[in-house]
């Protein structure tokens, strides 16, 4: 099974992925910051037993494992590939992950709440997000006392997430809207419709290669449905303004972005040593001249993939070992030279 | 320039108030504005060093502030009994120390709610399979108790046509018993 980022999506010109994250807390056990570490090791193992109900009721394949058993390369490709967040792992106390196969879903045991299910597919398509994370709450239901209360909903650590405990967001490439410094104007103008946007690897993270995340900041008082209906209709607009300016910087000026395309593929193919910001600048040039057609490749190819692997933990995973900045920098150059395919000229 | 309000010290802060898209704008010196309005402005809002946490806090407290200011109103000795956090302490950490707190904290935690959510009560999804308190209260009662609230509610909203077919249904179920008896 393809995982979500191998795979072509609709609207991937701008919509990197859709993720839906469902927080939920278990009745009878304190939230996280009263929660003792003999309850913590307690509640990773009660809520890993869910693993074989997911596989009888789910077409997934599952795995579960503490993160302390991991390495810190493991832990820090993870956090690149969005499967865990950064609180997660960097947690002294005892925490959990069930993950699927394709990577399509993940829960997150003990982070800031008890339970955090997350589902992530490729393209513009919270719909299908929300529907298999609801679907995998469902399942963990059976097994799990959640408190839920008839006023206030799913009951959550921090009061940001409670009601219904969703998060739902965007990952978004905005190249033309970034160039033309158009992201704080966009920032204000969809704050006042409850929805926030961020650097890519969540609250105050910078932006690499012109991806942000658009996510809703309420989680109270609107139903599930509604608040995607929301997301759905603002993204929907950020596209748009997107590609219009798309258009026009090419409009404007063809031959420089053509040749500043170019220029990157070149510097990315050839390079002999190369950091993570510098791939993520040239990655980022290079897909905005795929999406506008500006450059076609003899196969398919997910440049997201791409930028995903040339981060330092998953680019260290891919080795099998730990490695100094600077070797890693000849690694992601030798790495990004094998796996970018040539053009169609 | 001065303050529009005290027009005695120099304005600092431009305070733009939109009430039902009416907007206003005034130009305040620290004081009043910290009186005006509920931020905060002597210790500034924002430092660089500050968590979400803090300022989640001090969002929470400011909230709290502003709609507990009526004399003789007491929130001090709220506390969770089964995790032992003041309603203060919630305050303070910005987080809840289990589910139980939601509830001891009901009469306070609205209005809380309304200043971070914009609404105090959840609309969205409610777990497979579960009841609300009014529905299992409702499934415990006998035919007869539920016709009666039934009655009740339409002699409140004036439907009286309902209101006589509901009356001639209780009288025929205290019949019917009475013939079972």
């Amino acid at each position: 099974m393809l995982k979500w980022y191998e795979q072509i999506v609709p609207d991937g010109d701008v919509v990197i992925s859709s993720r839906v994250r469902l927080a939920r807390n278990l009745e009878d056990y304190m939230f996280s910051p009263l929660l003792k570490e003999a309850d913590a090791v307690k509640l990773v193992n009660e809520v890993k037993n869910i693993t074989s109900s997911l596989a009888d009721q789910d077409t997934r394949k599952y795995y579960s494992c503490n993160i302390k058993s991991l390495s810190d390369i493991d832990k820090a490709a993870m956090v690149e590939r969005h499967i865990v967040s950064p609180l997660l792992v960097d947690k002294e106390q005892t925490t959990g992950l069930i993950l699927s196969e394709d990577e399509t879903v993940s829960i997150m045991i003990n982070e800031e709440d008890h339970v955090r299910i997350q589902a992530i597919v490729g393209g513009m398509n919270l719909e299908k997000a929300y529907e298999v994370a609801s679907h995998i709450d469902d399942i963990a239901y059976d097994k799990l006392n959640f408190a839920y209360d008839d006023k206030y909903g799913y009951m959550t650590s921090c009061p940001t997430n409670v009601g219904t405990g969703m998060r739902a967001s965007c990952m978004v490439f905005l190249p033309a809207l970034s160039a033309a410094r158009m992201i704080q104007k966009l920032i204000e103008e969809v704050g006042r419709y409850g929805v926030t946007i961020r650097g890519i690897y969540g609250e105050g993270t910078k932006s690499l290669g012109s991806i942000y995340q658009i996510s809703n900041q309420k989680t109270l008082g609107n139903s599930e449905g509604e608040i995607i209906q929301n997301l759905n209709r603002i993204v929907d607009q950020v596209m748009k303004q997107e590609r219009k300016r798309r258009e026009y910087m090419l409009s404007l000026n063809t031959d420089e972005i053509e040749d500043q395309v170019y220029r990157a593929y070149g510097i990315l193919k050839y390079a002999r040593q190369i950091t993570p910001d510098d791939a993520m600048t040239l990655l980022s040039q290079l897909k905005f001249g795929a999406d506008c057609g500006l450059i076609k490749f003899d196969r398919e190819f997910n440049i997201h993939k791409m930028m995903m692997g040339v981060q330092p933990g998953s680019l260290q995973w891919t080795l099998g070992k730990n490695v100094g900045s600077t070797t890693r920098d000849k690694s992601r150059a030798e790495y990004i030279s094998k796996e970018l395919p040539r053009l169609m000229l | 320039m001065l303050c529009d309000r005290c027009k005695m010290r120099d304005a600092k802060v431009l305070y733009t108030e939109i009430i039902n898209g009416a907007k206003t704008e005034q130009h305040l010196c620290e004081e009043c504005a910290t009186d005006y309005t509920s931020f905060q402005m002597e210790k500034p809002l924002l430092t660089s060093d500050m968590t979400l946490n803090s300022i989640l806090s001090t969002l929470l407290g400011a909230y709290q502030n502003n709609n507990t200011k009526k004399p003789g109103e007491s929130k001090a000795n709220l506390v969770c009994e089964n995790c032992k956090t003041t309603f203060d302490e919630f305050l303070q950490r910005g987080r809840f120390g289990c589910s139980q707190c939601y509830r001891s904290f009901n009469s306070e935690l609205g209005k809380t709610l309304r200043g971070i959510q914009g609404a105090q009560a959840h609309t969205g999804k409610r777990p497979k399979g579960y009841m609300f308190a009014t529905d299992r209260i409702l499934k415990d009662m006998s035919d007869e108790e539920r016709l009666s609230l039934e009655l009740q509610e339409a002699i409140e909203k004036e439907e009286f046509e309902e209101a006589a077919r509901l009356r001639d249904l209780i009288r025929q179920l205290k019949k019917e018993e009475a013939n079972n008896a």
